[in-house]
């Protein structure tokens, strides 16, 4: 009898908590972390955006989701022909919603860069002198927070990259940053499990600063 | 088999009944019936959702049961919410409508009368970094300001007059504190400029009329200054320039920052190797020190504090017409001090709260002749507001403000006095209501009470905005303003009132990537202007009988896309505007109206030297004049006012910045008007003496270097 009853709540145990939670929670982000290769249309990456947005709504201390939403926002902005600084400024607003969770997280703080980054590239020179220093400052934070984070680093080398053409100074600098971040990346590469939600993009664009280095 | 576990089955069997999905769908639609696709629609507390397609149809699965909330939300929109009930397989929803959220940037805002400089908002002229990189500006905001429509240039004056108003008709804010002698003491027709150092501010509001019932005291409008929240890194700035130089220090971390700066400035080493027109004796020198500071509060909220403290002088020989020699010794000494401390907070309740005070204190000490005068004046400003959004429609504005304004005028070698003091006090309301996001109304109203005039007065002002195509909008302002009177008049007679004045603006705003076009014109007429005999040095018989109007039109363009890495605007005010006041008995042209005003600013960027080259031109029709040799008031002009300068900013290295600019580059002599002597000669001639420029050119050269742990630190923002 004691054995059944046992049975019977162990099963009812499985039951329950299985289906709610931290397992929940990973599934949903990896459906929609999966989606997020297949996107090709901006209604499509609108789609995505709102599936991150729901997981954040239902899980109200994970900076995941919002981050993801804010990152997919940014590369919107990009990709697509819609209105980029509206885009842009969401993504602002959401990433801003992230850093509220998890405050002094070096992956937020380098994403916060990385749209203003954005926003400074589609008016160079009316925002390039107030928002460069700004951006500099958030990737130097990021970097200090998490000196493994390759994302932090390789956005830092692109900063001074564009710097070191517009006054005309040598590449060193920002060459040595990117091959540091491919390093930082290859370290991440073996960490990644089929399980692993956190951040892994950016390795293209700092492929890109190396190619230029050489 | 155990006869418990038969038990478990059928309840097992219940449970796993129970996930089988239920399909949920509808419609999304917006205000007016359209299909809003994009929207997210989701089960409230679980991941289970959909996004709505083109025709706003949308349909999800869940495992979820009974009771739950449908949530529906799309960024700029309201969210909503319903209660349904899931006890079938499917379920379809009712047609759901989104009502828009109206914010700042997605909504018409009231262009009439404005000028904004800042990164902020969306109707904005100018830049911050507009205010130092203007040629001729020589980094003074007024001299930027200069080249938009509706001001004049008064180059003998250098201070900000607009449409056919005189300087003293603009009220100048700091953080929306009153600013007392904002202007350096000058005299003699040597320009001045203000007192503050553009690079402290981030935005600089200026209204060309119509302004809000926030602001008052002003004839013909407000230019509001707003100071920086926060300083982003600790850095030095080292600044060396052909007329002096300075240092500042700022300190600062994540919740605060602190700023100390110390100038020094002497024309006399620039004065010897560029030869001058005016006869110095000692050139124009002084030293400031300045302190600000900002800090965020645990609890949210900002608190800031700027104060700065200044003296200078100059000494020159200002000739006399018809009298031969160096003419009338003028000994001009200053001491100037501001301070201001504000706060702000913003609640999640709708709430926000202003409060802070400043205190002005000015010292002039003049010699002219063998007439000796001090000058002091003290004035302090208490103001507090409150800010309430009721909705994402409509807003209210409150506030109380009091001043104090002490002033004393000495003749110290005869040893008399006159002097008033004099307390303010004002309350202030503002509604805006947005009907949607095409069309705001503004309605305010302004009470004021002068102790020493003994007057009481309520002030109305309507504004509203239209939004009439996607890039284009249409606004109109219109209100009361009064001005007491200027300090020297109401020393002689303290009990003359307020001068008044209405006006009504209508201006056309297109806005689209990177071009900006404005069209505006404007009704002004006044009442109660103060009006004397004798002479302006010598007033009699103080009274409000003066009056007068002004009307016109203004156009200016900015194109920040045509050509490239070239940044440019053109500006053309028209100003008719007459009035009785001071002096003239009849409804004359002001000698600081001129009736066509013209600025072309151009600024272009050449990558490959690191330079930004830029140049202005600056054009009006000539100032009027009373000429004693013909009859009547202001009967003559003079030859037309033009300026052509030019600008060089070198950026060798991030951090060190070269600038060199030269103003009224062909030497052109403008005059300003003349002044003619008291007597006819023995011919019955009044002698007479041009009013002209310092100097046919004036040159300019510095260098700045930033110094930081970030190298990439400059101070393009400190020129």
């Amino acid at each position: 009898m004691k054995k059944h009853i046992l049975t019977f709540a162990l099963t009812l145990f499985y039951i329950v908590f299985a289906h709610g939670g931290d397992p929940a929670f990973i599934a949903s982000m990896q459906k929609q972390l999966a989606a997020r290769k297949t996107i090709t249309t901006y209604e499509e990456s609108q789609t995505v955006i709102n599936g991150f947005l729901r997981i954040a709504d239902a899980s109200a201390s994970e900076w995941l989701p919002y981050y993801y939403a804010a990152l997919l926002k940014t590369e919107a902005a990009f990709r697509f022909d819609i209105d980029k600084d509206k885009s842009l400024d969401e993504a602002l607003e959401l990433v801003t919603k992230a850093a509220k969770i998890a405050p002094e997280n070096s992956e937020i703080t380098a994403l916060h860069g990385y749209i203003v980054m954005g926003k400074i590239s589609l008016d160079p020179n009316g925002r390039g002198q107030t928002m460069s220093p700004q951006a500099i400052q958030l990737f130097g934070k990021a970097i200090n927070l998490d000196r493994e984070n390759p994302r932090a680093v390789s956005l830092m080398s692109q900063m001074e990259l564009g710097m070191s053409k517009f006054f005309g100074t040598g590449p060193e600098k920002a060459c040595g940053m990117a091959r540091m971040s491919l390093d930082l990346y290859k370290k991440e590469d073996a960490k990644i499990t089929d399980e692993y939600i956190l951040p892994t993009w950016g390795k293209m664009q700092v492929d890109q600063v190396v190619s230029k280095c050489k | 088999m155990n006869p418990l576990l038969l038990l478990f089955i059928p309840f097992i069997l219940l449970q796993t009944q129970a996930f089988a999905q239920a399909t949920i769908q509808g419609k999304v639609l917006d205000e007016k019936g359209f299909p809003l696709p994009g929207a997210n629609i989701l089960i409230k507390g679980s991941y289970d959702g959909a996004t709505s397609e083109n025709d706003g149809s949308y349909h999800f699965e869940t495992d979820l049961r009974g009771s739950q909330v449908l949530v529906f939300k799309f960024l700029g929109f309201k969210t909503q919410e319903i209660t349904i009930t899931l006890d079938q397989n499917s379920l379809e929803i009712q047609q759901i409508k989104l009502i828009e959220e109206i914010t700042e940037m997605n909504s018409v805002t009231i262009s009439a009368g404005t000028m904004e400089a800042s990164d902020e908002k969306k109707a904005v002229v100018l830049r911050p970094l507009d205010i130092v990189t203007t040629s001729g500006a020589m980094g003074d905001i007024v001299g930027a300001l200069q080249t938009l429509p509706g001001t004049s240039t008064v180059g003998n004056d250098g201070r900000l007059f607009v449409r056919g108003g005189d300087a003293s008709e603009v009220g100048i804010y700091i953080d929306g504190l009153r600013v007392g002698n904002a202007y350096g003491s000058s005299t003699s027709n040597v320009p001045t400029r203000t007192r503050f150092n553009p690079n402290i501010f981030k935005g600089t509001f200026f209204s060309t009329g119509g302004y809000s019932a926030e602001y008052g005291q002003a004839l013909s409008s407000t230019l509001s200054l707003n100071t920086k929240d926060q300083s982003i890194r600790t850095q030095g700035d080292l600044s060396l320039m052909s007329v002096g130089g300075g240092y500042a220090q700022t300190f600062a971390n994540d919740t605060q920052s602190i700023s100390l700066t110390a100038n020094y400035f002497d024309l006399k080493p620039y004065q010897k190797l560029i030869k001058q027109d005016f006869d110095w004796e000692r050139a124009p020198y002084g030293w400031d020190v300045e302190l600000s500071a900002q800090q965020k509060l645990k609890k949210g909220g900002l608190v800031k504090v700027l104060a700065r403290t200044e003296a200078g002088g100059m000494k020159l020989w200002q000739p006399q017409p018809g009298a031969d020699g160096r003419g009338m010794f003028v000994n001009l000494h200053n001491k100037y001090s501001y301070a201001q401390t504000n706060w702000r907070n913003s609640y999640e309740n709708g709430w926000s709260l202003f409060g802070g005070i400043s205190v002005s204190s000015n010292e002039d000490d003049l010699v002219i002749g063998s007439t000796s005068i001090e000058r002091n004046n003290l004035l302090s400003h208490t103001k507090f507001t409150a800010i309430k959004y009721f909705s994402d429609r409509i807003s209210m504005k409150v506030g109380m403000e009091y001043l104090t304004h002490n002033y004393s005028e000495k003749l110290k070698t005869e040893n008399q006095q006159r002097s008033f003091e004099e307390n303010e006090k004002y309350l202030f309301t503002e509604w805006d209501w947005y009907l949607s996001k095409k069309l705001v109304l503004r309605g305010g109203l302004r009470a004021g009470n002068s102790k020493l005039a003994n007057e009481s007065w309520i002030d109305a002002r309507v504004s509203l905005a239209y939004q009439v195509s996607e890039y284009g909008q249409v606004s109109i302002a219109s209100g009361q303003f009064h001005q007491l009177p200027i300090e020297n008049f109401r020393a002689i007679d303290p009990t003359i009132g307020n001068s008044k004045s209405k006006h009504l603006i209508v201006n056309y705003l297109y806005q689209k990537e990177g071009v900006i076009f404005r069209a505006e014109t404007f009704y002004k007429n006044y009442d109660h202007l103060i009006r004397f005999e004798g002479s302006p040095t010598n007033p009699t018989r103080l009274r409000n009988a003066g009056a007068g109007y002004a009307r016109g039109i203004d156009f200016f363009l900015r194109d920040r896309k045509s050509i490239k890495n070239t940044d440019y605007w053109i500006s053309y005010s028209f100003v008719d505007s007459k009035r009785s006041y001071n002096q003239y008995e009849t409804e004359v042209q002001p000698d600081f109206a001129p009736k066509h005003n013209f600025s072309l600013v151009v600024k272009h960027f050449i990558q490959a030297f690191n330079s930004q080259l830029g140049a202005t031109f600056s054009f009006n029709d000539g100032y009027t004049y009373t000429d004693p040799n013909e009859s009547g008031e202001m009967n003559s002009k003079t030859k037309s006012f033009e300026n052509l300068s030019f600008s060089w900013s070198y950026l060798p290295k991030p951090n060190l910045i070269i600038h060199f600019a030269v103003q009224n580059v062909l030497g052109r002599d403008n005059l300003f008007g003349f002044s003619y002597a008291d007597n006819p000669n023995e011919q019955g001639v009044f002698e007479s003496l041009p009013t002209v420029q310092s100097a046919p050119r004036f040159l300019f050269l510095g260098i700045f270097l930033t110094l930081s742990k970030d190298k990439t630190a400059n101070n393009l923002n400190n020129l």
